[in-house]
């Protein structure tokens, strides 16, 4: 047989013995059910059970009183109590029905900041998917910065920048403009959403618009489709799906806003958030749990809807060849590229003011000391470092402890949020339904997760005469993981289900168990969209705070965030020390993701 | 050794029924070729062989053994795609070699050499270090081809591998695909929505349709004697004509068509019943010449090279006739009771 | 963590494999709730602690160890905390080791512990006010928080000293440590330096001062809950949410923490900020000018926020909390927890340098609400006034 062989001893050979690698995945997926169950799902149950159980006997009555109260729902409630009235009324009297409450005020503001994040990211995804021009992966890389910034440290920026006597002001009447009255407002909560959003709206978009097929719009073109026609016909489609991603994940972010809306709206603009802060600070958590059982109901149905549409979307691809980058500075101009230069030195010019004057708004407030440079406040971190007793926070471990964290979560989310995402492309009765429910960390008040956290975790269970108790730095990393997996799914999985699935099926009939083809093969192929969610679970657990306090141990794991919310205090220089400390650290580790993940191909979402 | 048994295969997703119990038997070494029109099937079976697709019901067994449970990994199969599914990230030396990381090449050689054997096979020599991007469709699949065979499995499967090539290359293709099989006497499951295709290269064809198997056997046997109306429509130009049956006797029978009577060969039909019977375009001959005889109004013609192929019209249902000129208007086709196969 | 501890933290399987997880043994409930003199007192076994057992009062404390329950700004603050050094001296004093522990939720923390019945270390808690206890009480009674939280405070040395006005606990289980008021705090330097705030709440709404004045959210701070209740014992509580309707027509601010407005304050975004009356202890200290943190005490009145300590109920080591708490109140002590925590002494003769009394502003009259007077109306002022503020 000097050629082919059909050699029947190969038949049904070493297969079977892999079993390890055949369960690595199902492993994985019972491994992500059980993190979630155990650091998510059981938290936040032992703290919504109050929506449903006063003294112990199961009602309705904290979730009718949400739901019925005209102060939450506006003239929803009266849907509920007293739809015959609502109804003569309306008819009598259109346009009388008044508003729908904090409900509708926050899902309002929330609606508004969307819209301002998909406005302001998408020329972003724009920049960086179609030109070319020196540093555009490291601008890629750092896109979602301002994911982790705390926010506390957005609002100082924001109120340097744009406040009454902030940067933006002294521009203008420097250039003998009339001064803004900018802050606090609803536009100052909606550029500050729009500061933290946007950019996951350029991040996803950028990563869809690199894996648009050439060959479709250069048919589009030699069908007599001009480039706009084009742009509209082949491009957009395949841009739809990332944006309302972006979009949806906005809501669901903004809706259930609140330090932000805070510090930079105040009172007047409080949202469903602020509420079951203030009805967890004073224990009312029949309120608190029947406010955010509402509140998640809301964003759950929101990305439920979302998700079944990216499922009806996703479209099995050929390999595609993306487009090719155009330089920034080409060698000869058209009338075209002069509209579309100035187009990118304008939206440039918006991604200062917005994005950079905060930041170095911040910077330049850990340098000064009542207008003088200083370095005051880095000599602090020092004393800190050097002096600080064991009980207090110092900048150091906190640097580590990020990073380790950080490390840690991806080490987690990456392969789980990969198995889920592997799971989920499956078709199945109600998977919509499992892919919302694994959606859910993104999607539940991190007010009710952080008690849940303490009380189920870290004051633990009794069981068998054992208490168990959750805590600590595999603790922290779990929850971070939780918190973060859900980016690596939505990221990697709709790539993973548009990839031609005869690939997979070539490399398991070569011989591949379904493990060994998911790395060999999809992966790779998928690679921006993993490197892109790598880069969002990292940001997730270098910005997280709630989960961090809640289930470090002492001072002693306390990460960058913590640090920067102690240093607060009458002055900001030291808070804005170890922001600026952060936002170095962060940037580095972000294009170190960038250079370890490598180009994504142009096969990749 | 590598004969496949399918027993009452099934396959439903909800309420959809893609395999409604499909049984049928792949003898060792053969080129067997599932075909059917698109959505009865057949890429259906391929997968439960493959392991693609778990059966909701009946069993897969490929020499001998179960396949229930047993992933596509180690069932030893190689399996060639309409897309091709080269591994783009990959040089074309690379997917070839992909399935050697997981079992040693046969025959004891290298697993350069044995690249370059399975390369050379497909006539693709040399071509190793290439990026799948930059070949053709044809050479795309030839290498998917080598791919395929590198690990040496004991059982090929190919769906549709041709479907997405021109017509020129996709016969000499099969040609070649038929040679290689033959070369290696490998047991190869072809999927196919092409009946000329099908018929060319098959050691034996089975139509389905409808998520069943309709007729199992050798392309001409299936062609002369199709066992169902499907059958006789599906492969190749046919009449069907069904009428009642007037007279039958051990001579043959009478059969009323439309008003018209018509002589077809013995059947134990009695008279009465329902009768389907079908006659090939090539059996009519234009101007008479045969027992029966039709009066039919030319509609259009289409030039094949060798041939005409008429599309006429005979008492309201379509009747299509080979000849070697194009008539106009009406004109009387004859055919001889003995050309006519009665379905039933 | 010893080997014990993992073997245990091991054989529990599961959950523990995949997350830091430990089990402790719990130990039966044998002899529930320790009697508030804190005479003998119930255990857990932890597996982790060598020591166990009761402990009698005596002088030398030796080598035993008392928890100490802060908000994590007394130990933890960028400018100054009197945590470590409250802590030196105290372990100076006894022998005994003082260890720190400041949870984020800080009184809720406990309160929350109590109710999943998980027990705790702590012994002494320092920073209660007038509305965490409250919130205590109401609690009392929820989930497995049957017994109470905090031991009266018996007789202590030195608690005669403590100003009568400044006791909020009508049960004298709180005992206070120190006290602040909250005023506003002003910059002269505004509007070319021809600004100057107005004397009484009143003024206030003078169209002069519209948007000169930042603000707390009462619901989510606590120098917002101050001038909140202070407007409620100056127009009463059927008059106050007409008051802040006008405030806000007046277009005041209000931010979500004393943080967020102390930052609006200082980039020059109004030109009043609801704050304490001890700011320019913190603007003399940093050198920044005096003229942009001028205290006004609206119609002359500070609202008062004495911060107390008291005994958990069943402390481990309730007679070393004790001698903490007497410790606390010693004059010298009381001058250098209220310099370090920039706030006043609650007794009356602290030494403190004439200095602090030079920046440490106080008002001619404090007012403040009794216990009683809270009980029962401050969680319905408090969402009063979120949802008249929030909507319209």
């Amino acid at each position: 047989m000097s050629r082919g062989s059909s050699d029947p001893a190969h038949a049904g050979g070493d297969g079977r013995g892999r079993s390890a690698d055949r369960y690595a995945l199902p492993v994985l997926a019972v491994v992500t059910a059980l993190l979630l169950g155990a650091l998510f799902y059981y938290p936040v149950a032992t703290v919504l059970v109050d929506a449903v159980v006063v003294n112990g006997r199961l009602t309705a009555g904290p979730l009718v009183e949400v739901l019925t109260g005209e102060f939450y729902v506006g003239w929803l409630a009266r849907l509920l109590t007293d739809p015959a009235a609502l109804v003569r009324e309306t008819l009598r009297e259109p346009g009388a029905l008044g508003t729908l409450g904090l409900f509708g005020f926050t899902a309002w503001q929330a609606l508004l900041s969307t819209v301002a994040s998909v406005a302001l990211g998408l020329p972003g995804a724009w920049v960086l998917a179609r030109f070319e021009f020196p540093g555009r992966r490291a601008l890629r890389s750092v896109t979602i910065l301002p994911f982790v910034l705390p926010s506390v440290m957005v609002a100082v920026g924001f109120y340097s920048m744009f406040g009454a006597s902030g940067t933006l002001n002294a521009l203008l009447s420097a250039l003998g403009l009339s001064e803004l009255d900018l802050l606090p407002s609803l536009g100052a909560i909606i550029v500050a959403h729009a500061f933290y959003n946007a950019p996951l709206v350029t991040r996803v978009t950028t990563a869809a618009w690199e894996s648009v097929d050439a060959g479709a719009v250069e048919t589009a073109r030699s069908l007599g489709a001009d480039p706009r026609r084009a742009f509209r016909d082949v491009v957009v489609p395949q841009l739809l799906p990332a944006v309302l991603m972006g979009a949806t994940l906005t809501f669901v972010f903004t809706f259930a806003s609140f330090p932000i809306v805070l510090a930079l709206g105040g009172a007047r603009y409080a949202t469903v958030e602020v509420f079951v802060y203030s009805a967890v600070r004073r224990l009312d958590y029949h309120e608190a749990a029947a406010l955010a059982a509402v509140e998640a109901g809301v964003s759950l149905t929101l990305t439920a809807i979302y998700l079944r549409y990216e499922r009806a979307q996703s479209q099995r691809r050929r390999d595609t060849r993306p487009p090719a980058r155009e330089s920034l500075l080409p060698d000869s101009w058209t009338r075209e590229r002069v509209v579309s230069r100035l187009a990118v030195a304008g939206y440039a010019l918006v991604v200062a003011v917005v994005f950079l004057g905060p930041l170095a708004s911040m910077i330049y407030g850990s340098l000064t000391v009542e207008g003088r440079l200083s370095l005051d406040a880095y000599r602090f971190l020092l004393r800190r470092q050097t002096a600080g007793a064991s009980f207090q926070v110092r900048p150091l471990p906190a640097v580590v402890n990020s990073l380790l964290f950080g490390v840690g979560t991806l080490a987690v989310a990456l392969p789980t949020g990969v198995a889920m995402s592997v799971l989920t492309t499956r078709r199945f009765r109600g998977r919509w339904l499992v892919d919302a429910l694994s959606m859910a960390p993104l999607a539940v008040s991190g007010i009710v997760v952080g008690l849940g956290m303490l009380r189920g975790l870290v004051f633990g269970v009794t069981a068998f005469g054992y208490r168990f108790t959750v805590t600590g730095t595999v603790a922290v990393v779990a929850a971070h993981a939780v918190g973060a997996y859900p980016f690596v799914v939505r990221t990697v999985a709709p790539p993973l289900e548009s990839l031609d699935r005869s690939l997979v099926e070539s490399a398991r009939a070569l011989g591949a168990s379904r493990l060994r083809a998911l790395v060999d093969i999809e992966l790779p192929l998928v690679r921006a969209g993993v490197v892109a969610g790598a880069a969002f679970a990292f940001a997730i657990s270098v910005g997280e705070f709630d989960a961090t306090v809640i289930l470090a141990e002492g001072s002693g794991s306390y990460t960058m965030p913590v640090a920067v919310e102690r240093f607060i205090g009458r002055r900001l220089g030291a808070a804005t020390a170890m922001g600026t400390v952060l936002l170095a650290v962060t940037t580095l580790s972000f294009l170190v993701i960038e250079r370890v993940g490598g180009e994504g191909g142009g096969f990749g979402g | 050794m590598a004969e496949v048994d399918l027993t009452r295969l099934r396959v439903e997703y909800g309420d959809t029924t893609a395999l409604a119990g499909v049984d049928l038997s792949v003898r060792d070494g053969e080129f067997f070729t599932l075909v059917g029109p698109s959505g009865c099937g057949k890429t259906t079976t391929l997968r439960c062989v493959a392991g693609f697709e778990e059966p909701t019901g009946g069993r897969v067994t490929v020499g001998g053994e179960p396949m229930a449970g047993v992933p596509p990994e180690a069932r030893g199969v190689g399996v060639v795609f309409q897309n091709y599914a080269l591994f783009p990230h990959m040089t074309v030396g690379e997917n070839v070699a992909y399935g050697l990381k997981f079992a040693d090449p046969p025959g004891g050689v290298g697993r350069d050499e044995r690249v370059a054997d399975l390369l050379d096979l497909v006539d693709m020599a040399g071509f190793e270090g290439r990026d799948p991007g930059t070949l053709s469709g044809g050479q795309r699949q030839r290498v998917a081809l080598a791919r395929a065979l590198a690990p040496g499995p004991r059982l090929l499967l190919l769906d549709e591998p041709m479907s997405a090539l021109d017509a020129r290359l996709r016969e000499r293709l099969r040609v070649q695909v038929r040679e290689i099989q033959q070369e290696l006497s490998i047991t190869t499951v072809y999927v196919t929505h092409d009946q000329e295709e099908a018929l060319a290269v098959s050691d034996r064809v089975a139509v389905m349709n409808d998520g069943r198997v309709e007729q199992v056997g050798a392309p001409r046997d299936v062609y002369d004697a199709p066992a169902t109306r499907f059958v006789a429509e599906f492969l190749g130009d046919n009449n069907v004509l069904t009428g009642e049956v007037r007279a039958s006797t051990a001579e043959g029978c009478t059969l009323d068509v439309r008003g018209h009577a018509l002589r077809v060969p013995p059947c134990d039909a009695a008279v009465g019943d329902r009768l389907t019977v079908c006659v090939r375009p090539e059996d009519l001959r234009v101007g008479g010449g045969g027992e029966n005889r039709l009066t039919v109004a030319v509609g259009s013609a289409e030039f094949l090279g060798d041939t005409t192929r008429l599309h006429c019209e005979w008492e309201g249902t379509p009747v299509t006739v080979r000849a070697d000129r194009d008539p106009t208007g009406t004109v009387t086709v004859g055919f001889d009771p003995a050309d006519v196969h009665v379905i039933g | 963590m010893d080997r014990r501890r993992f073997l245990e933290t091991a054989g529990a399987g599961g959950l523990a494999l995949v997350a830091g997880c430990s089990a402790e043994q719990v130990e039966t409930e044998g002899s529930t709730g320790a009697p508030a003199d804190g005479g003998t007192e119930t255990r857990t076994a932890t597996g982790t602690e060598s020591e166990t057992g009761t402990t009698t009062g005596s002088a030398t404390a030796g080598d035993e160890t008392l928890v100490v329950a802060a908000y994590p700004a007394f130990v933890d603050a960028p400018s100054t905390s009197p945590g470590a050094w409250l802590k030196r001296r105290f372990e100076e004093e006894t022998g005994a080791t003082l260890r720190y522990e400041t949870p984020d939720n800080e009184l809720n923390y406990y309160i929350e512990r109590a109710r999943q019945g998980a027990d705790f270390d702590a012994d002494v808690y320092v920073g209660l006010d007038t509305s965490g206890l409250i919130r205590v009480d109401e609690q009392q009674g929820s989930g497995q928080f049957t017994d109470p939280l905090f031991a009266e405070a018996g007789d202590l040395a030195g608690s005669d000293r403590v100003k009568e006005g400044l006791r909020f606990d009508p049960e004298g289980r709180a005992v206070p440590f120190d006290t602040g008021y909250v005023s506003l705090v002003w910059n002269a330097t505004a509007d070319g330096g021809e600004f100057t705030a107005p004397e009484t709440f009143e003024s206030l709404l003078d169209p002069a001062y519209e948007g000169d004045l930042i603000a707390q959210n009462p619901t989510s701070s606590t120098t917002g809950q101050a001038f909140m209740l202070h407007t409620i014992e100056r127009f009463g509580a059927d008059g106050y949410l007409d008051y802040w309707a006008d405030l806000r027509d007046n277009d005041v601010v209000v931010l979500g923490s004393w943080e967020d407005a102390y930052a609006a304050y200082e980039s020059d975004e109004a030109p009043m900020v609801v704050s304490y009356s001890t700011d320019q202890v913190y603007a003399n200290r940093e050198d920044q000018d005096l003229q942009r943190h001028r205290i006004r005490f609206l119609n002359d009145q500070g609202y008062a926020n004495p911060e107390g300590m008291a005994r958990f109920a069943d402390a481990d080591a309730p007679d070393l909390a004790r001698r903490f708490m007497e410790f606390a109140l010693t004059p010298e002590i009381q001058a250098g927890i209220a310099q370090r925590n920039v706030a006043f002494p609650a007794i009356e003769d602290a030494p403190l340098p004439d200095e602090y009394a030079e920046y440490a502003k106080e008002p001619a009259e404090a007012v403040t609400f009794t216990y009683e007077e809270l009980k029962g109306n401050l969680g319905t002022w408090t969402d009063d006034w979120a949802r008249r503020f929030a909507s319209g």
